[in-house]
């Protein structure tokens, strides 16, 4: 479990004081897929770069119920290495904790898990957006993590490419139960992938919705169709004037 | 985009611009535009080319000055990407040593000629020094800005997979600088052999700058002409290998080979 408690986080902006994450309090169960929504610039991204330990925040802290879990970060780029192949990109973070013979295991499982097995041996230079962001899903996941982060990683894909990332993603999380924290500003994907939708307007969480429908979700089914419109209208609910302006993410 | 274009072609083109240059000194001197003297016609230089090279002459000179190149050129790169990691890890050795580097690179290396002769005296030691000098910048400089443009991004993916210092430089850093070190390393091996000549014109008795020189002090224009043939075609066979030799090693770098022009 991990617990964030008042959560605070602010930049400076051209002498401007300008907070991007206000008093979140959040509550990660073991294995739970949460989706956090919002707009552009609501500070998504800032939250997850404090999940990930690559921020620090100004106010709260961040605790686990036990051992730190290991993190593996999947970001709305592929952010792969262009001079390592594919097989080499996914074993990138392991070649530090495990021997020769466990990183050829598990990346060719990873490979045959997320349909890569035939382009192990290709540059990223070669790959698809698509493609390229399915490795970089499969060198988070080869890490084996308790927790999942993703920023936004369909964002950049076609809608048919998405669909299908969206569920080889709910596959691959009902086969190894990691605890995700997927960011995305599109309503309909948090929907459609998380347990619990966290809405996240102008730094401050204001509405969390339980989906309990089960996967594979169809976006365009009712109940998809009325948790959405519940999201939204929280969403776009006006600001209130103690919120202050936000970074964009 | 000009690495695209077909080998063919690039032939096709090297062919006609090599013709077109030979048909128009041809033409030049055929028609008397110019003095036999200042420029001689094609086939005297090519009858010198073909003295030269029956006697051994010019691959004598060639090897002496492939030789202080590769040597020059070897130290300057070993000395400079070392110098580069350290400056750009290193914040302390910057702000000592690089106002005393920057006022080094406003200084032509030929004009250091004199007290190079006198603190190395007139062998191998200050030719091959006035070399390293014209090569260490573009190298230098290249590995350090390949460094700082090093893409933050990838830096955090290594932070994410608990990478430490060294091993983000090592595994990261270094090989996001090789396209800037490729560039700096093609111009370096350009400036060494422009470098070649001014550091064989004095108290030297071999090499092709010599070979010029002394070409010119027999009014021997044509010997002159094949000496600086020859290196253009040396320095394009050099820049052509070290370019193949890139390629090879690291063959996602194909535009950035393309981009470094010596």
């Amino acid at each position: 479990m991990l617990e964030l408690s008042n959560i605070g986080k602010h930049y400076d902006v051209a002498g401007h004081r300008v907070a991007a994450l206000s008093g979140i309090d959040l509550t990660l169960t073991r294995g739970s897929f949460t989706t956090i929504v919002g707009r552009s610039g609501c500070g998504k991204t800032t939250l997850l770069r404090i999940l990930a330990g690559l921020a620090s925040p100004d106010t709260g802290e961040v605790l686990s119920g036990g051992p730190a879990p290991r993190i593996g970060v999947v970001f709305q780029e592929a952010r792969l290495m262009p001079w390592l192949k594919v097989a080499e990109n996914i074993a990138f973070g392991l070649r530090k904790r495990v021997d020769r013979k466990t990183i050829d295991e598990r990346v060719s499982a990873i490979l045959d898990l997320t349909g890569l097995s035939a382009f192990r041996s290709a540059m990223p230079a070669q790959l698809s957006g698509g493609m390229a962001q399915r490795v970089a899903l499969a060198r988070a996941l080869v890490m084996e993590p308790d927790l999942l982060l993703m920023d936004e990683p369909f964002a950049a894909l076609d809608a048919f490419t998405r669909r299908s990332m969206q569920n080889e993603l709910v596959s691959l999380w009902q086969a190894r139960k990691p605890t995700i924290v997927f960011v995305t500003h599109d309503v309909e994907e948090a929907v459609v992938l998380g347990q619990t939708v966290i809405e996240l307007s102008e730094g401050r969480v204001v509405g969390r919705q339980t989906v309990d429908i089960p996967y594979p979700r169809d976006p365009t089914g009712v109940e998809a169709s009325l948790c959405r419109r519940a999201v939204l209208a929280r969403l776009l609910t006006p600001a209130t004037p103690d919120r202050m302006q936000t970074k964009p993410d | 985009m000009p690495f695209l274009m077909p080998v063919r072609d690039k032939i096709f083109g090297v062919l006609i611009a090599i013709g077109g240059c030979l048909t128009v000194w041809w033409a030049v001197s055929w028609a008397g535009l110019v003095s036999p003297f200042l420029l001689p016609p094609p086939v005297k230089v090519w009858r010198a080319f073909v003295a030269l090279w029956s006697s051994g002459e010019l691959l004598h000179h060639t090897w002496a000055s492939a030789m202080r190149v590769g040597i020059g050129y070897g130290l300057a790169v070993s000395v400079a990407i070392p110098l580069a990691i350290v400056f750009s890890a290193s914040g302390i050795v910057r702000v000592v040593a690089e106002p005393l580097l920057e006022f080094l690179r406003q200084i032509p290396p030929l004009a250091l000629m004199p007290l190079l002769m006198l603190w190395l005296g007139i062998g191998e030691a200050q030719k091959i020094g006035i070399i390293i000098l014209a090569c260490f910048f573009p190298v230098f400089l290249g590995m350090r800005g390949g460094i700082a443009q090093a893409d933050r991004k990838l830096i955090e993916v290594g932070k994410v997979c608990g990478l430490n210092r060294w091993e983000i430089i090592r595994r990261i850093v270094m090989p996001s600088a090789l396209p800037a070190l490729v560039v700096g390393l093609r111009i370096s091996l350009g400036y060494s052999w422009r470098a070649l000549v001014g550091a064989e014109l004095i108290a030297s008795s071999v090499g092709l700058g010599y070979l010029i020189t002394d070409a010119q002090d027999l009014a021997r224009t044509d010997i002159v002409l094949v000496g600086i043939l020859v290196i253009g075609v040396v320095g394009l066979a050099t820049d052509f290998l070290l370019k193949r030799l890139c390629a090879r090693l690291a063959p996602w770098l194909a535009g950035d080979l393309e981009m470094a022009r010596a």
